[in-house]
């Protein structure tokens, strides 16, 4: 029994030390981009790094982290060195504060590379009642304190007389999410500041309007469904009456079960929401670290296999990327080329 | 009985009046009784076939969906090289730049073409992004074949492999049904699925690179909990005082086994990562972690066979000369190791279905390629089942159910290890 078990351990031994060499611990050298951040970009990165990968031998298949924008910032910037992830994905523009951290922390050249666009979408089970809402529906449906008060709609009636009397149930993404935070920023936040009051509280004290603005409400109307989008498609096939928030590849992809909703009149498509007319529509961006460029091989050709792949026909518009206009394509197009350095000053 | 208290005059105890067992009372006791012992029987069957009914729920889905995973449609793509726009000179692919040559070529667009050539317009949708893989290994095999038309089994796209297995939209069905006339699909055993890594398609993948990297972190599991939590079970038992310390010691062990893994993986991310410096995303690190949260099991299922060994076998070995080592080593050890192995066994497949403090450390992650070590980043079977369940292609339904089977097998075998090992060499006495 014991000769066995040392026969385990020997082998085993072996076997570990042969990966050794190669790698090494985080001091050493790296040969192979490592990359971290949002879930929401993950799958556009994953694919570009299997493509890179199999028409590059010459080069590691870079490997994809999904930690969440927020998390993956931390790491991105907590320094330069082998140790440090190279490329962040990131479903919003960095903070002024995040940049500030990684300037502190050595971080000093980045590259911000916009990659494309990624629709957060309303929507509906095919089955549903065809809802019409505006952003204002919304924000009175689902925010914690609407306007200041608190939120005692129970059905979109209460909301708007023009809707039908159905409970308000809303599945939606955590707030760990960066879709929580786009379901923040670009609906909730213009909901909110249709009312002049809380236009003007915006001036007078920023905090207390995005407490009122952006705060979802906690009483069972909105339900927080994990970070497993195909889930709420599941229970919305289960409850027609409900409503779910997610990103618009996985509308695109489960047709045959949900249909999206028409916000201010506009339903999501590819179209609106490469025009930005759909009010769900955000940017999704990449940032290099500049001292990595040089010293990981392959990340240079990673951007430059990057930026081949985010064109309209481009085999990432087939998993549900929707491409930039081509200005903003051009523009990041030449960043990827000259690894233009960001200044930071145009971050909030 | 009577007879005798008739001769002996006793003091008369108070007269028993013999119970009416048909009496309006009685027979209502007796009933609730009887009751009571019917309601617990049901009660206690309705646990086990509520249990058994859920395993049996989980079982049958995860086969239902699974089985179609492991399966995977085949088109035999016409590929005729010579008109192709595929820029090749198969002299340069037997020297030694085959590879350097093969990269450059266009072997993707020819792909493509020889589809459209073959079933109209919409042939590039019917195969697999990934079509052009296997073109690239027949021309490696063979590279002959440049000169040549042949047939090249190729996985068809995931729409049409949906199809084949029943389950897609009408537009859909209708370009599978034309495809099927053509008598070139087939619908075969998936091999790439048991032998591939990661992809992004769902026609690619397979679950060797994550369930060799649940093999790795085990075995790293392994080779750090065991002997640790062998030898502090036995100090423990064997040599350690009885006092307020040691006292304080099980009591920590005890919670410890208790601890949500989660907190292992923050305490991972802290000392291996931060600290250590230890990669990120690697075997190593996953290892490490959750040999911190085995060790405790260990320890108590290894204290529980100690203790089962009986005193008189190390009275008898001691009494013959043997030194408390020895005792140890040459008697008490053996006799409980079946014990131990059981519960590590258990220990280590609790580790294994464990992703909570993996995502910590990074292993939540895109790797493509098979870990070659334990430095290298890797992903393991829960986690990979984790990341599959999120995408948003419809084709990793099925295989996220595959890959629950994958790792249900693997339980189920560690299980059936620890069954066999304590039926073989437990003793009774």
């Amino acid at each position: 029994m014991f000769k066995t078990f040392a026969l385990v351990a020997v082998s085993a031994l072996a076997l570990s030390a042969c990966g050794d060499p190669a790698t090494g611990g985080a001091g050493g050298a790296r040969d192979q981009v490592k990359i971290v951040g949002s879930s929401t970009v993950y799958p556009f990165t994953s694919a570009v790094a299997e493509t890179f990968g199999r028409n590059n031998p010459g080069f590691k298949t870079p490997v994809v982290e999904s930690t969440g924008t927020g998390s993956g910032m931390k790491l991105f910037c907590a320094g330069v060195g082998a140790g440090h992830p190279d490329i962040e994905n990131a479903s919003r523009r960095m903070k002024k504060s995040e940049f500030e951290d990684c300037q502190k922390n050595g971080v000093k050249d980045i590259v911000e590379v916009q990659v494309g666009i990624d629709g957060l979408a309303l929507i509906e089970s095919n089955a549903g009642p065809k809802m019409n809402l505006t952003v204002e529906d919304v924000y009175k449906a689902i925010a914690a304190n609407p306007y200041g008060k608190p939120n005692a709609a129970k059905t979109w009636k209460d909301v708007n007389p023009a809707l039908p009397a159905i409970a308000i149930k809303v599945f939606g993404p955590p707030s760990t999410s960066g879709t929580r935070d786009s379901l923040a920023e670009l609906i909730l936040d213009k909901g909110c500041n249709k009312n002049p009051e809380m236009e003007a509280l915006k001036k007078s004290d920023a905090d207390k309007h995005k407490d009122i603005c952006t705060k979802v409400r906690e009483d069972g109307a909105y339900v927080e469904s994990g970070e497993n989008d195909n889930l709420i498609v599941q229970k919305l096939t289960a409850n027609p009456d409900a409503i779910g928030v997610l990103g618009y590849s996985f509308l695109e992809e489960n047709l045959k079960d949900v249909r999206g909703i028409a916000i201010n009149g506009v339903e999501p498509t590819y179209e609106t929401i490469a025009g930005f007319t759909y009010p769900g529509a955000r940017a999704m961006f990449i940032y290099v670290k500049g001292a990595h460029l040089t010293a990981i091989p392959g990340l240079k050709e990673f951007l430059a296999e990057y930026a081949n792949a985010w064109t309209p026909g481009g085999y990432l518009a087939k998993r549900g990327l929707i491409a930039s206009p081509d200005a903003i394509r051009a523009k990041n197009a030449e960043i990827v080329q000259k690894l233009t350095m960001m200044t930071g000053a145009d971050l909030s | 009985m009577t007879e005798l208290a008739a001769m002996t005059p006793v003091p008369t105890a108070p007269k028993r009046i013999p119970t009416d067992w048909k009496s309006d009372l009685m027979q209502r006791r007796i009933r609730k009784r009887y009751a009571s012992e019917r309601r617990f029987r049901f009660i206690g069957l309705a646990a086990v076939s509520l249990s058994v009914a859920f395993l049996a729920f989980l079982l049958i889905t995860m086969i239902g969906n699974g089985a179609r995973g492991f399966t995977q449609t085949d088109i035999r793509l016409p590929v005729n090289f010579a008109q192709t726009s595929l820029m090749l000179d198969p002299t340069a692919l037997t020297g030694p730049n085959a590879e350097a040559a093969l990269a450059a070529a266009n072997i993707q667009g020819a792909t493509e073409e020889a589809a459209v050539a073959a079933f109209g317009p919409d042939g590039a949708d019917y195969i697999s992004d990934g079509a052009w893989l296997s073109v690239r290994a027949a021309i490696r095999k063979d590279p002959a074949i440049l000169g040549k038309t042949v047939d090249i089994a190729v996985p068809a796209s995931t729409h049409i492999d949906i199809a084949a297995k029943n389950g897609a939209d009408p537009e859909i069905r209708a370009a599978y049904q034309k495809l099927e006339a053509t008598g070139r699909l087939s619908t075969g055993f998936n091999l790439n699925f048991l032998t591939g890594s990661n992809s992004n398609d769902p026609t690619l993948v397979g679950i060797w690179g994550a369930f060799k990297g649940s093999l790795l972190t085990m075995i790293v599991t392994l080779l750090l909990a065991f002997p640790i939590g062998v030898l502090a079970a036995l100090y423990l038992e064997e040599y350690a005082p009885r006092n307020r310390w040691t006292d304080l010691i099980e009591v920590s062990i005890n919670n410890l086994a208790a601890v949500p893994s989660i907190i292992f993986g923050l305490l991972g991310l802290a000392v291996f990562l931060n600290v250590m410096h230890l990669p990120r995303s690697a075997a190593l690190v996953g290892g490490l972690t959750l040999a911190l949260m085995t060790m405790p099991v260990i320890v108590i299922a290894g204290r529980n066979a100690i203790k089962s060994v009986p005193p008189s076998i190390r009275d008898a070995a001691l009494g013959i000369g043997a030194s408390p080592v020895q005792v140890v080593f040459h008697h008490v050890l053996p006799l409980a190791l079946p014990g131990i192995l059981t519960g590590t066994i258990i220990g280590m497949a609790r580790a294994l279905g464990e992703t909570a403090p993996l995502l910590m450390i990074g292993m939540r992650a895109f790797i493509p390629a098979p870990p070659a070590g334990i430095t290298d980043p890797a992903t393991v079977l829960p986690v990979q089942i984790y990341l599959w369940a999120d995408e948003v292609s419809r084709g990793f339904v099925e295989k996220t159910s595959a890959a629950i089977i994958v790792l249900l097998v693997f339980l189920l075998s560690m299980n059936g290890l620890a069954i066999y090992l304590r039926n073989k060499f437990e003793q009774r006495w």
